[in-house]
């Protein structure tokens, strides 16, 4: 067979650090949350695999997954309507009775089966809180090079307030840190609080299939249930666990003052040509170009289609389909699709979910530190 | 199944009067109001009209339009019976021809036609900006138990002249049909687009094949054919945007048209009737810190630094900062540079406004002409493109271009 694609596939857990963010995924999942004027979470790593050549990708959800549905629709827009792999969503299978996985080494046991019949010799693993226009590629060359069993990017960084303040006890929310030597994993570190700049986990790993399944099934009749501190954490010296340094542009979501920064800085042009030097595919809504009416006034904003501007908006990120009336000032916002903010209404650091009304003449002001948000469909 | 009616899009035009634009595509593929192309109409409401099976008949360029249309899913026609299809002359064993004309162009595909068995057949212009609802047309034309049906528009009476025109009776019945005539009789301009029961259609267009004198065109000769022969012929009245787009400046009129859609009657903001196209799929647009944006229509894409007043700028457009964009078509890709003056003007996909370039001029009292930059071109530093140049070719720096 000609191999013109990468010989990996991917599993994604879309449910990852839902926590983080409860704001934002109350009617939806981490991987479904919106983001860049008009792209949800999950287009960037799914885009990123697609544009590798990774065209079998699998989707273990957990819950609330309905608007993650509806957006990957078949996967066409991803290139993945394929007849050999393309999109798969594995919803909780109902066993008895109805069963939701607790941890990644349950779910994966869940698919262990379909991973038996699957050709690719490399399974990529992957969360949705992380938009980067990531090289899978790069990542598997390395892999090959190092002669890993397992390798994880990751990326040098402070930890984020939001991680270190979680009080969650859900497995899918424990975050990592590592400690390389020469490229490879010395220690794995479970929630650690230091501050300063750590080597982060992307919670994106790399392992032969074979090996994937193996450890699995062992983890899985011992009852563990988590893949890092149960599986790589204590097996460091028998298995080959590598880390790949990422150096590229990454957003990775800990919390809503988070999610509103990391929108906040693809208003600088640098940031934007990082984040999509390589193209990101999303659903396509067929909005109209967006309009811009006699007295707006429109300055430093990254705007999607469909809007109809009519007042003043500086420094902010609109989505798609968002109207701003006559008079409206609007300033410092993330205005996500179909907000309509009316006439003279004056709104500064706020975030508005989908379908959000600020009514005529309204005043709401967030601050620098603590934006405002606004819950979808609500009017003000 | 037999489709109840199927349509077949006439795209073969070469779209000449746009010169500089049609060069490499055909005039349906011409690029038109941010993101859509000219064929985006048609298709549109075909799909929006429940028409699930669409011929479009190609011949002059047709590689743009080809890879545009696809397996046809941007305009859910990608369809396991039907869907779209590209039509272009083909061999047969009898010999091969070029469509002779627009009756001839369909003739050549009666075996497609045949393959769906429809009760009717529409006949669609590729190369018009309507947006219009086929169905209910389809109701009038059942309705009136007529056998051809032609879409018209009321014209002004001094304009008449310039179109092909029915005489109909206070039932809409065609009495009379005139081809551009000195004394118009009526004021009904065919829009181009008729209804034919299928058994009609392919009568006639059997009859015209066989007629060595015939042009093999619907308006001179089909329809003056039915009206011999007393066939039940109606005129339906639409009254909606229509715009046939042939000229330079017609083409920048309607795109300047879309930005005043509560006086024009080109609405592309109707949730209920969506013009659908192939996206872009680049980011939000930018608007920089210094930045001027003024009653304009801006897509995916675009990076604004300069000012743009009264203009629209299609995907991947760069304006930089200094740079004045007024009155102005300007197609994707589209670089223009720091300090360039760009005026009433269509500036094609993928050209470069130099810096300090001048391109176009606001009407005088001379005149209201309409300045084109090709697609690629590049015009250099500090060039100048006056008012009334077609340019095709790349314009040095420092030169003039009238």
């Amino acid at each position: 067979m000609v191999n013109s694609n990468c010989d990996a596939l991917s599993i994604i857990f879309p449910n990852s650090y839902d926590n983080q963010v409860p704001e934002l995924v109350s009617e939806r999942l981490m991987a479904s949350i919106p983001f860049a004027s008009r792209y949800r979470m999950i287009d960037f790593l799914l885009s990123s695999m697609v544009n590798c050549g990774i065209d079998n990708i699998i989707m273990i959800v957990r819950k609330n997954y309905r608007s993650l549905m509806r957006h990957l629709g078949s996967g066409r827009e991803w290139d993945l309507t394929r007849k050999n792999g393309g999109l798969n969503i594995v919803p909780p299978f109902a066993e008895k009775t109805v069963h939701v996985y607790n941890g990644r080494v349950e779910a994966l046991a869940s698919i262990i089966e379909f991973l038996k019949n699957q050709r690719e010799k490399y399974v990529f693993i992957s969360d949705a809180n992380i938009a980067a226009n990531f090289d899978f590629n790069a990542m598997l060359d390395a892999h090959i090079a190092s002669g890993a069993d397992v390798t994880i990017a990751y990326k040098e960084e402070e930890i984020p307030y939001g991680f270190m303040n979680l009080q969650s006890t859900m497995s899918s929310d424990l975050y990592y840190t590592l400690s390389v030597e020469d490229g490879r994993v010395k220690e794995i570190q479970i929630n650690p609080k230091e501050s300063g700049k750590q080597n982060f986990s992307m919670n994106i790993y790399l392992i032969d299939r074979e090996l994937l399944i193996d450890q699995i099934t062992k983890a899985y009749a011992r009852g563990y249930i988590y893949f890092e501190r149960d599986i790589l954490a204590p097996q460091l010296n028998t298995l080959k666990v590598y880390g790949y340094n990422y150096e590229g542009y990454c957003v990775r979501i800990s919390d809503i003052k988070n999610y509103f920064d990391e929108n906040m800085k693809l208003l600088d042009n640098e940031n934007l040509d990082s984040l999509f030097h390589a193209p990101i595919y999303t659903k396509i809504r067929d909005d109209n170009p967006t309009r811009y009416i006699g007295s707006a006034k429109v300055k430093n904003a990254m705007v999607a289609d469909g809007c109809v501007i009519e007042g003043e908006v500086e420094n902010c990120i609109l989505f798609r389909g968002v109207k701003i009336g006559r008079g409206a000032k609007v300033k410092n916002c993330v205005l996500m699709q179909d907000t309509v903010v009316e006439s003279n209404a004056d709104v500064e650091y706020i975030i508005t979910d989908k379908e959000v009304t600020i009514t005529s003449g309204k005043e709401l002001k967030g601050s620098d530190t603590f934006p405002v948000f606004v819950a979808p469909r609500k009017t003000v | 199944m037999a489709k109840e009616m199927i349509a077949m899009i006439l795209a073969g035009g070469q779209g000449s009067r746009l010169y500089a634009l049609t060069q490499k595509l055909a005039k349906p593929a011409v690029p038109f109001g941010g993101k859509y192309r000219i064929i985006d109409f048609p298709l549109s409401n075909c799909a929006n009209s429940g028409i699930d099976t669409v011929g479009i008949l190609t011949q002059y360029q047709p590689l743009v339009l080809n890879e545009y249309i696809g397996n046809g899913q941007p305009w859910d026609l990608d369809r396991l019976y039907g869907g779209v299809h590209v039509l272009p002359p083909y061999q047969q064993a009898s010999g091969s021809d070029w469509y002779k004309g627009t009756a001839n162009a369909i003739y050549q595909n009666l075996s497609f036609i045949d393959r769906y068995d429809p009760q009717y057949v529409i006949i669609l212009s590729g190369d018009q900006i309507c947006k219009q609802d086929y169905s209910d047309f389809l109701r009038f034309h059942k309705e009136k138990g007529a056998e051809f049906s032609v879409a018209v528009m009321e014209v002004p009476w001094e304009e008449a002249s310039r179109f092909g025109l029915m005489v109909a009776d206070e039932n809409d019945k065609i009495t009379e049909f005139q081809e551009k005539p000195k004394e118009p009789k009526s004021n009904l301009a065919s829009m181009g687009i008729y209804i034919f029961n299928t058994d009609v259609l392919k009568k006639y267009l059997i009859e015209d094949e066989a007629d060595p004198n015939s042009q093999n065109d619907f308006g001179n000769n089909i329809i003056p054919n039915l009206l011999k022969d007393g066939r039940n012929m109606y005129a339906y009245h639409f009254n909606g945007y229509w715009k046939d787009v042939g000229t330079i400046p017609s083409l920048w009129e309607a795109n300047m048209e879309i930005m005043d859609p509560e006086h024009s009657g080109i609405d592309l903001f109707d949730e209920n009737w969506k013009i659908y196209s192939r996206n872009s799929g680049l980011t939000g647009h930018k608007i920089g810190m210094n930045a001027v944006v003024e009653n304009s229509m801006i897509t995916d894409g675009c990076r604004i630094e300069g000012t743009v007043k009264h203009s629209i700028l299609f995907a991947g457009v760069q304006v930089e900062a200094g740079a004045v964009v007024q009155d102005a078509v300007i197609m994707g890709n589209v670089i223009i540079k720091e300090g360039s003056v760009v005026e009433h003007c269509i500036v094609a996909e993928n050209a470069i406004i130099g810096e300090n370039a001048v391109v176009g001029a606001m009407p005088s009292n001379k005149g209201n002409s309409v300045a084109t930059v090709g697609p690629g071109v590049y015009i250099g530093d500090h060039a100048k493109v006056g008012p009334d140049a077609m340019v095709n070719h790349n314009v040095k720096d420092g030169e003039v271009q009238w």
